[in-house]
């Protein structure tokens, strides 16, 4: 099954995936509050973060992640459009977005269009 | 409209209101945006002998076209003011999100004018825009602020989103020295703007928009930004700054005898410890990009170094050679503190690398004692190098003085010929006795000498695209105009100058086309270029500048390089101005002949 793989290491920031996105899903249309990634920054570090769909398990589930001696709150990489954030969601009609990987067979543009292999596609 | 989005947003400050104006689609058509169409609307409005420091001055912020739609390195916002440091214009390139947030915004351009009464935040929110009382940010540095702000908005996800572009303490306290810091970022060349919007009382610029931008051909768009991306990846040049940022050119003009040291004077002694090697085996780099960049050169040193304690940016060129090697510094570490410094406070460091090149001379000239400056200002002295800095922009003590600038010390001590700049402002560290036609356009540009305004190094001295001599005369005016009309064109549509290492001008024209429906050829837009070069080179001219300030100081032109591997070069710029101006179509004072400006469209008279 083909899954996109997230390094955040190597991520620079730079929503290039967020543009690639949103223009590949509306036509013609560039709009980062409209895409199915968004790159989540806390400090110096970025996460690209990709929709999934909104499931109470996820959240009766959380708990707190531990990356280098910071403690995260897990909503803040959550991938779900949830309610509780702005993010996923479309603005004008509420409906909640969630990665497709740009068709069949899977080409997410957000892959072709990362330069810094922060995203990579991988089957596993 | 595809790309433009043909509003802008002006705020007075003196009356507290903003309002929301067309922009004309002639005037998008001639001048595309970006830097031309706010140099454009600069010049309507704002008399050229306007003091930099009157309300009304203007600041105008604008976003190319081409920035937000996801085309490669769209992220370039311009800054445009009449500049406190060189009374001329001056136009910074910001960096990061701003610019495209801007546009998100539903802007692609944003006027200032006035002066508030209090100091204030001009907020741009989702369509909001609000002037917020800044009085507990007054006196913060950039970085600070940055924080602070966003922890008052009170909600951590759009806090997210939110981009702000701030002054600091230097700017507050109207040195013209003064940059603005967005994101962490300086913007490169803004020397002068700080001050201006010091002097308008305004703390800072916040922007957060949801509002979405038209592509012309998505689908074709979309191929062929695939397509750079692949290009990039195959240029050897993209890719060494890819891994270590514009730093990687320290090698290489240290090779050619370009890196100047102790104020232009001396080839530096072979460098151990400043290059590439030493960045990287010395600094952990973690690359952070612009909007929509596929090379990401800006690198943080995301390390636990002693002198960084995990939050500082790793030098660049342009803190290597100004704030280091030309003031004699060959410690990474240092140069970095002192780099984050300029950050911090607001402060260019270009501009002030080169007051502190200059102090450092006067003070081993014997013209002023380190006693009477109160601090150990030496070639090399680090530690004082960094306390001065932080000195000049709280503006205590005699560091107060450093704060206007080289050209005004130099002066203040009877010793003009000290100072190694043009228009007011230092020189970018290339020698230009090295790389003549950089030279020519230190000399000829209308912002001053920042390598910004043209990449001839490019050509000269990495030979991308022809393989040119540095140190030959021969087709450099050429070079130069070109390499002023790409980098004004580019400016305009809103792209990084940059990658022009790994992509010829012309792999960029279908990208624009497909991005905004038009059917531009090459020529096309370098025409456009230099009637936007043209029109910036009437305003400073009205503003006072002529051919006597086309030059460069006497060192470059009378003392050859004493040692190193450029050892015995002059700056032969004599040579090469008739031929510029003859290419330009302009008179022999460089005054754009009448047949000229009609040529371009532009006002005669």
């Amino acid at each position: 099954m083909p899954r996109i793989k997230i390094d955040h290491t190597k991520c620079t920031g730079c929503r290039h995936c967020e543009t690639a996105c949103s223009l590949n899903h509306v036509a013609n249309t560039v709009n980062p509050r409209r895409s199915r990634v968004r790159v989540m920054r806390d400090g110096n570090r970025y996460y690209p973060v990709i929709a999934g769909p909104f499931v109470d398990a996820a959240c009766t589930s959380k708990h707190y992640i531990v990356i280098g001696e910071q403690t995260y709150d897990m909503c803040a990489f959550c991938r779900a459009s949830c309610p509780e954030k702005p993010y996923f969601i479309e603005a004008e009609t509420g409906i909640p977005l969630k990665c497709d990987f740009c068709g069949i067979p899977p080409s997410p543009s957000c892959v072709r269009w990362c330069n810094s292999g922060a995203l990579e596609l991988v089957e596993d | 409209m595809n790309g433009w989005i043909g509003r802008c947003l002006r705020i007075n400050l003196t009356q507290g209101k903003h309002h929301i104006e067309e922009i004309d689609p002639k005037l998008l058509e001639k001048f595309l945006g970006g830097r031309g169409l706010g140099v454009k609307a600069f010049v309507d409005e704002v008399a050229p002998q306007v003091d930099p420091f009157s309300p009304e001055n203007k600041l105008v912020f604008t976003s190319g076209p081409l920035v937000g739609t996801g085309a490669i390195t769209g992220a370039s916002c311009n800054v445009i003011t009449k500049s406190a440091l060189t009374g001329g214009l001056v136009c910074a390139k910001m960096r990061g999100h701003f610019g495209a947030e801007l546009k998100f915004a539903g802007f692609d351009m944003l006027i200032i004018e006035g002066k508030a009464e209090i100091p204030v935040i001009i907020s741009i929110l989702d369509d909001k825009v609000k002037l917020i009382p800044a009085l507990e940010y007054w006196g913060r540095t950039t970085v600070e602020t940055e924080e602070l702000f966003k922890k008052n908005l009170g909600d951590p996800w759009s806090a997210r989103e939110t981009y702000v572009a701030s002054i600091g303490p230097a700017g507050e306290r109207l040195l013209p020295l003064a940059n603005l810091v967005n994101d962490r970022f300086l913007p490169v060349g803004g020397a002068g703007i700080g001050a201006v919007m010091g002097s308008k009382n305004l703390k800072a610029i916040a922007v957060r928009g949801r509002h979405s931008l038209q592509v012309a051909d998505g689908n074709r768009f979309m191929q062929v930004v695939t397509t750079l991306i692949n290009k990039l990846n195959s240029a050897p040049l993209t890719q060494s700054m890819s891994q270590t940022g514009t730093a990687f050119l320290v090698g290489l003009c240290y090779q050619k005898g370009i890196l100047p040291q102790n104020n232009f004077r001396r080839a530096p002694l072979p460098l151990r410890n400043i290059g590439t090697e030493a960045l990287n085996s010395g600094f952990a780099l973690r690359s952070r990009g612009c909007f929509a960049c596929p090379i990401a050169c800006i690198k943080k040193a995301d390390v636990k170094h002693p002198a960084y304690e995990g939050k500082g940016m790793a030098p660049t060129y342009l803190a290597i050679g100004s704030l280091g090697v030309n003031c004699g510094i060959t410690d990474l570490a240092t140069i970095g503190m002192a780099s984050m410094m300029c950050g911090e406070m607001g402060l260019d460091p270009v501009a002030a690398g080169g007051a502190l090149a200059t102090i450092m001379e006067l003070v081993e000239k014997k013209v002023i004692t380190p006693e009477e400056l109160k601090i150990d200002l030496r070639f090399g002295n680090g530690e004082a190098m960094v306390e001065a800095l932080r000195l000049m922009a709280t503006k205590k003590g005699y560091a107060r003085r450093l704060g206007q600038g080289g050209q005004a010390l130099a002066e203040e001590f009877g010793r003009p010929e000290i100072f190694m700049g043009v228009k007011n402002l230092p020189l970018a560290p290339f020698d230009p006795r090295a790389i003549q036609g950089m030279g020519l356009h230190f000399a000829t540009c209308n912002y001053g000498p920042h390598h910004l305004y043209a990449y001839t190094f490019i050509d000269e001295l990495l030979n991308v695209h022809e393989n040119l001599e540095p140190t030959e005369l021969e087709g450099k005016p050429l070079l130069v105009k070109r390499y002023q009309d790409t980098t004004a064109v580019m400016d305009s549509l809103g792209l990084c100058n940059w990658p022009l290492m790994g992509l010829k001008f012309n792999n960029y024209v279908p990208m624009v086309n497909s991005c905004l429906g038009t059917s531009y050829k090459a020529d096309d837009l370098l025409f456009i270029g230099e009637r936007i070069w043209n029109l910036e080179k009437g305003f400073n001219m009205r503003a006072g500048f002529d051919a006597s300030h086309d030059t460069l100081p006497d060192r470059f032109t009378k003392e050859p390089i004493p040692d190193g591997p450029a050892e015995g070069q002059i700056s032969r710029i004599e040579e090469m101005i008739p031929e510029y101006y003859h290419l330009r179509g302009w008179n022999e004072q460089g005054e754009p002949l009448p047949e000229t400006l009609r040529a371009f469209d532009l006002e005669v008279g």
